[in-house]
């Protein structure tokens, strides 16, 4: 009895693995399926939460938490396309770091009013991880990709900072 | 409402599998039951929905739970114990706040959890509201004429692991199959939104005795989904309350011969500012003269604008909270479609004009803020009784779940507001050549470093088969199942070893000790029973007479039916007065009801199932 792994997030919604996915459809698509599987509507008459229904209910909810996120969909294909790529591209380019730290440094001296500008650029620079990280996925180029990846963390880091702190 | 055709209240349908749910509140509990599609209260003989959560252990050896034991607390109150759900899945010395201010007595018990203590006996909380869904319980069974053993039972949203389960050792103890464990701002929200056609995002604020709650939720094609909840276990009304007292206190005189410790001061100066409190919600000033005989007497006026900048601190902890939730929901305030107020403390008016400034929308308030819990409970429980399929409630876990690191860091494994259930399997290894146990602390909240979360237990794997350190792989599996409690499974990868888990709880019972408490509660059941039909018996006969009188007073009768019901009704009152037992009662209730129903087509008849009749929907 070796362990299963979870299914992918995108096996478990039935659809194909694609980095663009239409979100009214996905949330539609989460609605119908836990209908169709949450143990309050899957109860043996007297007995409690059957186990098998508690964890199919749970890697709906888990599949519909990784593929509403864009980013998380993207580090989700890219575990599929290309396992460990994500693990093999750890190491960032010192010059990007650099910036990285020069960003946090700015997020948190930003006052009230630098705050929208600079929330402004951070939005710039996640859509443009985000185009440079679907470019990098049609060439079927996933190292690029996981590079991207995790270079938009910073980005997406420092935009939660900026929002936290408003 | 069943409707009954002659004066004894038998059940004409037979009875249906059926799921009530519990209201277990901090101050007031209650039950509610879903037919057809229409949810009511249930109440007790007199008409009260309401049970005070409050168990008095009388010195004459009674236990009274309930309006009875609430009216003694000033007599006994040291032995009158409310507000327990404060104390429900935490720790002794986390409650020491809270103790300060009880006029009865927390210690702490073994493993630091802290025990009520009445006389020379201690109770855990668990046993202490399992008394009070007792009550509960019967007070259903009377009103429904069946038995009641499934419930869903409703606790704050931002109740963490501890205290869910502590929740569910309770019920167990009261004898109740505990179908789910359910959060009351979503009940709430299935209240206002019954038939789920109101699609929209809805905020609900629920301020009750003890705790506060907000959760976001949207509403679409009858799914209702929790965004997010955000909350304070520790804020409600009865720290409105403990302000005022303080005032009370002020006013007294410091040369009293009684310290203002003692506990029938306390309980006294509780009470009174309660009353304040309800008061100013209606006044713009009251006036307050509590003569506490040794201690003096506080004479005092205090306007509602006094009131409200004493309180306003604690109301912006609850805008906070609001501000969170929404951020976490990723919600606009102008996004918001309906506001919902719930619970008993959002009837101060500072707090509804404080929301309604900070979302610019005038709150619902159509269903009675202290009905509205425990109604949504009842309708989930219709949902889990398999009686509708139409609705479906997808909640969040309220807290993060993680693992302690070397170093006392937390790895958090499953985030706040993640939709439940979720799962989350993750590797471990051994640290040391054939080590054959691991130890993992699971903690839960938001802060990075263990000591500053919440230590929920210890899970011990045992049977890992030896091998050269870190070569073990044992996957853990961590599952949050829909009522919001970790459930873990580990097993080792290479062999497919099953790991035991042993549990060590930091809060609340043991399932050795729940099982041995349930084990006395099944010793006591027979009695428990007794003690309870009696009650039974004796509101049915109380009901009978008033109705019979009633009817008496409208219906002409020939004089020598007349003097057949006047003999009848007689001799039941005279059973009453005496305190006869059940099985008098029983017989009394029988004579009448004989004399009554013989004449089955005559106007008495009628006019007694009348009477009874809105006896019963009073």
């Amino acid at each position: 009895m070796i362990h299963v792994p979870a299914p992918d997030p995108f096996t478990v919604f039935g659809l194909p693995r694609s980095l663009d996915l239409d979100e009214r459809a996905l949330e539609s698509r989460y609605l119908r399926l836990s209908r169709d599987c949450h143990p309050d509507l899957h109860r043996a008459a007297d007995t409690g939460d059957c186990i098998a229904v508690l964890q199919r209910a749970a890697e709906i909810n888990d599949a519909w938490r990784v593929l509403r996120d864009p980013w998380q969909r993207a580090r989700a294909l890219l575990e599929l396309l290309s396992p460990g790529a994500l693990d093999r591209h750890k190491r960032l380019d010192p010059v990007f770091l650099a910036e990285a730290l020069d960003l946090a440094e700015e997020v948190a001296r930003a006052d009230a009013a630098a705050a929208p500008a600079l929330r402004a650029r951070l939005q710039a620079a996640l859509a443009a991880d985000f185009a440079a990280l679907r470019d990098a996925m049609q060439r079927g180029d996933c190292d690029a990709a996981a590079r991207v990846c995790h270079a938009s963390h910073y980005h997406q880091k420092a935009l939660a900072d900026l929002d936290a702190k408003s | 409402m069943t409707t009954q055709r002659g004066p004894a209240p038998a059940p004409t349908q037979k009875p249906q599998r059926l799921v009530v749910g519990i209201d277990l509140g901090t101050t007031n509990s209650l039950a509610a039951v879903r037919a057809g599609k229409q949810a009511r209260v249930l109440r007790d003989a007199q008409g009260e929905p309401l049970i005070p959560s409050v168990v008095c252990f009388h010195p004459d050896g009674r236990t009274i739970v309930g309006r009875e034991a609430k009216a003694l607390r000033l007599s006994f109150p040291d032995r009158t114990v409310f507000s327990v759900k404060r104390l429900v899945g935490r720790a002794a010395s986390e409650c020491g706040a809270e103790a300060r201010v009880l006029p009865y007595r927390v210690v702490a018990g073994e493993r630091d959890l802290p025990r009520v203590q009445v006389g020379d006996r201690q109770f855990t909380p668990e046993a202490i509201s399992a008394l009070v869904l007792q009550q509960v319980k019967a007070t259903a069974e009377s009103a429904l004429g069946q038995p009641v053993e499934q419930a869903v039972v409703t606790v704050p949203a931002w109740f963490d692991d501890a205290q869910r389960q502590a929740t569910k050792d309770a019920a167990a103890l009261a004898g109740l199959d505990c179908l789910r464990i359910l959060n009351e701002p979503t009940a709430a929200a299935l209240a206002y939104g019954i038939d789920g056609n109101k699609d929209g995002t809805v905020l609900v604020y629920d301020l009750g005795g003890g705790t506060f709650d907000v959760s976001i939720l949207r509403i679409e094609d009858g799914v209702f989904r929790v965004l997010s909840t955000a909350g304070d276990t520790h804020l409600g009304g009865d720290d409105f309350d403990a302000l005022l007292a303080e005032r009370i206190l002020a006013a007294l005189p410091r040369t009293a011969a009684v310290p203002a410790a003692d506990p029938y001061v306390l309980q006294a100066v509780r009470a009174a500012a309660e009353g304040l409190k309800i008061r100013l919600s209606s006044e713009t000033s009251a006036e307050l003269e509590l003569d506490l005989g040794a201690a003096g007497t506080a004479k005092l006026r205090i306007a509602r604008s006094e009131f409200e900048a004493t309180i306003a601190p604690l109301v912006q902890r609850t805008l906070d909270c609001v501000q969170r939730a929404l951020k976490d929901a990723n919600v606009r305030i102008d996004q918001l479609d309906e506001v919902v107020l719930v619970g008993g403390s959002t009837r101060v008016p500072l707090v509804r004009a404080r929301l309604a400034a900070f979302t610019g929308k005038q709150p619902h308030t159509e269903v009675d803020p202290d009905l509205a819990v425990a109604l949504g409970a009842s309708i989930q429980a219709d949902v889990l009784a398999g009686n509708d399929r139409s609705l479906l409630l997808l909640d969040v876990i309220p807290l993060s779940l993680g693992i302690e690191t070397l170093g006392g860091a937390v790895q958090k494994l499953i985030l706040r507001n993640s939709t439940i259930p979720t799962h989350r399997t993750e590797e471990f290894s051994t640290g040391v050549d054939d080590q054959t146990a691991v130890d993992l602390a699971i903690h839960q909240g938001e802060r990075e470093l263990a000591r500053d979360c919440r230590l929920l237990g210890r899970f011990k794997l045992r049977g890992i088969p030896p091998m050269p350190a870190g070569l073990p792989r044992i996957a853990v599996t961590f599952l949050v199942d829909a009522d919001g409690v970790l459930r873990v499974t580990a097993r080792e990868q290479r062999t497919g070893v099953e790991a035991g888990i042993q549990v060590v709880p930091s809060y609340g019972l043991s399932r050795d000790e729940v099982k041995r408490m349930m084990l006395e509660s099944i010793e006591h059941a027979q009695q428990d029973y007794l003690a309870r039909e009696a009650i039974d018996v004796r509101n049915k006969a109380e009901a009978m007479v008033r109705g019979t009188q009633k009817a008496l007073q409208l219906a002409e009768l020939p004089p020598d039916q007349t003097y057949a019901v006047h003999k009848a009704l007689a001799a039941l009152r005279k059973l009453l007065a005496a305190g006869a037992g059940a099985a008098s009662l029983k017989a009394g209730c029988d004579d009448l009801t004989r004399v009554t129903a013989t004449i089955a087509d005559d106007v008495i008849g009628a006019a007694v199932a009348k009477a009874l009749r809105e006896e019963q929907q009073r």
